[in-house]
């Protein structure tokens, strides 16, 4: 988890990564911060993330990540 | 309205539905079959990859991977056939016609232009229902089965001419939901459509006479009156969209039915993302969805992200292909209204302004760190927001001018030959409108300015209404009829004007 939020804080200085869980619904990650995300998770893991993962739900939290990429790593 | 509330509920819809095709035929008979084309094909597309989808699931675990892999190829070829056919069609209607001029003056080849109508709100509706195949092909929803419930989605009357482009999974639980009369939904709905008559008769359509008048003869005006009619065109196009758009969003209210929000008081915004963000939101929210994401986490655009990474460094190399990414869909958003070279620039114009952003952003966070005040004071809000509007006023230029080049003549001579002396040598006096005229539009805008000042202070005008007395009520509802029929753009000597989006 603790890797996962240096990575995020890498990519999208200045977020609070750990102090939301509506990081999406509130508006604190937009369109560019996302696939910014997604960019760099994909080339950390060896993951793909395919558009229909492109769900609030799967990025509003660092645990909704953190699950997302535990999935895709199946 | 009132057989529609009084009609059994499980049949309400069919009444929309019928009303749906009445308003279309009503506007121009010869086009509904490009809607009924539309209509047919991406029903028929939903329902293949609902089929397809459905088929996955009961795929047997040993042939899940290969399976999934097979089905996901065949989904995509359904996807791109529809949108070939239907994006094809949007080409042949809106860019043909520009597509052979261009032909014809570069290389002398002359091709067939067949003289056909441009289907009222083609773009909006092609639109719509191809982020509904979109959205089958992803699972977000099952498809709709029945091919009228499903032909209401992509005809429904308020907002088949300019939208607000709808999403399947939030509007057709409305749609076909049984409704009871409901006086807030009524309440709402008379208020919403009568502040859009207000923006759209009183001032769109007086402000556009002025406009009208010098942009059809821009040779003979010096560059404060270019500047003037063009600031006349930033509030005439604001209240014609916005006030369609909430006239739409009144009347389905009305209806017990909530259309998304297109409008977010774009006077306020502090850059031109920002803009954007506040302007055409469905719009915006479609190409983010449906081009942008796709695009950007594409293989050729992770390509060009892991070559910046790798060779440029910084933020510059982690930002370049979303920058990229960008850049094509504000290109496309300048594209798609509509077909001459003023668009496709102003296409290139915001790419370029938001991109440049974009990359440039490292270097401003610095530069705002030395200034020796704070960003977030208002002073600083205040000169992002007027850095906004110079940009978006810019952009008018280009939108509304006759030709491309036009618009660079009309900005040579704002900068060059401004002579402000005719803001007040009686010159504005004769461009169509009266002294009165600019009174109502200048009052008007200020009421526009202060609702939306109390909005974005998170302020809810409709609901601040609704808490007052019984006569505030009333007189929120017959203050704004009573100043749209005696100042209103009606009456036996007025031409109806087509709202300007309707022809994107």
């Amino acid at each position: 988890m603790n890797e996962l939020i240096t990575l995020l804080e890498e990519n999208c200085p200045g977020i609070d990564f750990r102090g939301s869980d509506a990081l999406i619904d509130d508006g604190i990650l937009d369109s560019l911060d996302l696939v910014t995300i997604v960019s760099a998770l994909m080339d950390a893991y060896d993951i793909t993330i395919t558009v229909d993962e492109l769900l609030p739900e799967n990025f509003n939290s660092v645990e909704a990540i953190y699950a997302l990429v535990e999935r895709l790593k199946g | 309205m009132l057989l529609y509330y009084l009609l059994p509920k499980r049949v309400q819809w069919g009444l929309l539905l019928a009303a749906s095709y009445g308003f279309y035929l009503a506007g121009g008979p010869s086009t509904i079959v490009y809607l009924l084309f539309t209509t047919a094909v991406t029903y028929g597309a939903g329902l293949l990859l609902g089929a397809l989808n459905q088929k996955g699931k009961q795929l047997p675990p040993q042939d899940k991977k290969a399976g999934l892999q097979r089905i996901r190829s065949k989904k995509n070829a359904v996807v791109l056939l529809t949108c070939l056919v239907n994006f094809g069609l949007l080409y042949f209607l809106k860019y043909w016609g520009f597509t052979a001029e261009v032909l014809d003056q570069v290389t002398g080849i002359s091709l067939a232009v067949p003289d056909l109508l441009m289907p009222l709100g083609i773009s909006f509706y092609i639109f719509q229902s191809i982020g509904y195949v979109i959205d089958c092909h992803r699972g977000k929803y099952p498809p709709e089965r029945n091919f009228f419930r499903y032909a209401l989605f992509i005809s429904f009357f308020p907002q088949v001419v300019q939208g607000p482009i709808a999403r399947f999974d939030q509007l057709s639980p409305q749609l076909f939901s049984p409704k009871k009369l409901d006086y807030e939904n009524l309440q709402y709905g008379i208020q919403l459509a009568m502040w859009g008559y207000f923006k759209k008769l009183v001032l769109a359509e007086r402000i556009g006479v002025m406009v009208n008048t010098v942009y059809s003869d821009y040779g003979s005006y010096p560059g404060s009156i270019l500047a003037f009619a063009t600031l006349g065109y930033c509030i005439q196009l604001y209240c014609d969209f916005s006030g369609g758009i909430d006239i739409t969003r009144g009347i389905a209210k009305m209806l017990g039915i909530d259309l998304a929000e297109n409008f977010r008081c774009p006077i306020y915004a502090r850059s031109l993302t920002d803009y954007w963000r506040r302007w055409h939101i469905t719009l915006g929210s479609w190409m983010r969805d449906y081009v942008f994401y796709p695009l950007a986490l594409s293989k050729p655009f992770r390509k060009l992200g892991s070559f910046g990474r790798a060779h440029l460094g910084g933020v510059m190399g982690k930002i370049l292909a979303t920058s990229a990414a960008t850049f094509v869909v504000y290109f496309i958003i300048g594209i798609w209204h509509g077909a001459n070279f003023r668009y496709i620039f102003y296409g290139f114009y915001n790419g370029i302004l938001i991109t440049a952003g974009l990359l440039l952003e490292p270097a401003f966070v610095k530069l705002r760190a030395k200034l020796p005040f704070s960003c977030d004071s208002r002073g600083f809000h205040g000169v992002q927001m007027v850095r906004t509007w110079l940009i978006v006023f810019v952009g008018r230029y280009i939108t509304r001018a006759p030709r491309l080049l036009a618009a660079f003549v009309m900005l040579k001579e704002t900068v060059l030959h401004f002579q402000p002396s005719a803001l007040v040598d009686g010159t504005i006096l004769t461009l169509g409108i009266g002294a009165m005229d600019y009174m109502v539009v200048f009052l008007g805008m200020a009421v526009i300015l202060l609702v939306e000042w109390y909005q974005e202070k998170g302020g809810h005008a409709r609901k601040w209404l609704s808490q007052r007395s019984a006569c505030v009520q009333v007189g929120a509802i017959m203050i704004p009829l009573l100043v749209i029929v005696l100042l209103g753009a009606i009456g036996q000597n007025y031409v109806a004007a087509e709202f300007i989006y309707a022809q994107f």
